[in-house]
């Protein structure tokens, strides 16, 4: 019975440490909007969630917008008032592709891996497809996914008055960082 | 006797600009330089235990942001989990029967607070509570907040 009972819990622990799909809910995602008039839009957001399917190579993000994190509050109050995020209508974003060249990367072996990642990023309601580099980290049983890269605001119908003036580019840079 | 009253109605004028000017200067300084304040020294609008805070969001989500969303709330429970990634820590606090759960990202000044914590530790965390929202990816509810501190 205790041999049984052994097995089985060796099988399942295998089975969660070799699970094709890993989660985390802390991944960070920030982005930096400043300028050379206003060095304030930048946030931080280190509650989103992530998966990774080491198998099909999908990747997906969900962030609350609400949850970036300003150092002065009425840049955080601006960046989610209608002229820019509008979070009470559109109070999450969110990512969801593929890595394009998933055979270049070794789940089991250790190494930093130069990848594609191409997919839908929604952003105030609006969808486009965009394309990104990323590197995979494996160190042992931990994955790292992280990547830079921009957008345009006007592709997302993020257009407010602070962005007209250039107070906020119009193209930030958004960082992406998780472990699995 | 007229160059004199000229005099000193362009000084009075010279001094309003100043002050003026002076002001402008104080409030768009004042507005770029304004931090959050330490939410240690923030007085909580809600205390609530972690179980029924969920439970609430899970009922009705539209409701429970238009009450809580933004508001610095004192949440009370047990830690489910301390995720900690590179040099930052969330705590987490999940209903094991459906999934949901509250997650609180500290502030910088309080994170070593966060890392002495561990599953199963009886805390009270004050925060501001972001929003909920229910994830396509994990398939629950959940409900963040942000710059977080040990209530004391």
């Amino acid at each position: 019975m205790k041999k049984t009972i052994l097995s089985l819990a060796l099988v399942l622990a295998t089975g969660l440490l070799f699970a094709q799909k890993k989660t985390t809910t802390s991944a960070v995602i920030s982005f930096d909007a400043t300028t050379a008039l206003d060095a304030l839009p930048k946030a931080e957001n280190k509650t989103v969630i992530a998966s990774l399917d080491t198998k099909t190579g999908k990747l997906a993000f969900e962030a609350t917008i609400k949850n970036f994190a300003f150092s002065n509050p009425r840049i955080q109050e601006h960046f989610n008032n209608k002229g820019w995020m509008d979070s009470d209508n559109f109070p999450t974003a969110g990512f969801a592709g593929t890595i394009s060249d998933l055979s270049a990367v070794k789940f089991a072996k250790n190494g930093v891996y130069m990848v594609t990642v191409k997919g839908d990023l929604t952003l105030h309601g609006v969808t486009k497809t965009i394309e990104a580099p990323a590197t995979i980290t494996v160190d042992g049983t931990s994955i790292k996914a992280a990547s830079v890269f921009g957008i345009k605001l006007a592709d997302y119908g993020v257009d407010g008055a602070a962005i007209g003036a250039g107070k906020v580019s119009k193209e930030p840079t958004i960082t992406v960082s998780a472990g699995f | 006797m007229i160059t004199t009253k000229i005099n000193k109605r362009y000084k009075k004028w010279m001094l309003a600009a100043f002050v003026l000017l002076l002001a402008a200067g104080a409030t768009v300084w004042y507005v770029f330089t304004e931090k959050f304040t330490d939410t240690a020294e923030v007085k909580a609008a809600f205390t609530v235990n972690a179980a029924d805070f969920i439970k609430e969001f899970r009922q009705d989500m539209k409701a429970a942001n238009a009450r809580y969303s933004e508001k610095i709330i004192v949440v009370n429970g047990i830690v489910s989990e301390v995720e900690a990634v590179d040099t930052t820590a969330n705590i987490k606090m999940v209903d094991t029967a459906s999934g949901a759960y509250v997650i609180f990202a500290f502030q910088k000044q309080h994170l070593s607070e966060a890392k002495a914590m561990k599953a199963g530790d009886q805390v009270s965390i004050k925060g501001s509570c972001s929003n909920g929202a229910f994830s396509n990816i994990l398939e629950t509810e959940y409900i963040t907040f942000k710059r977080c501190a040990v209530n004391k």
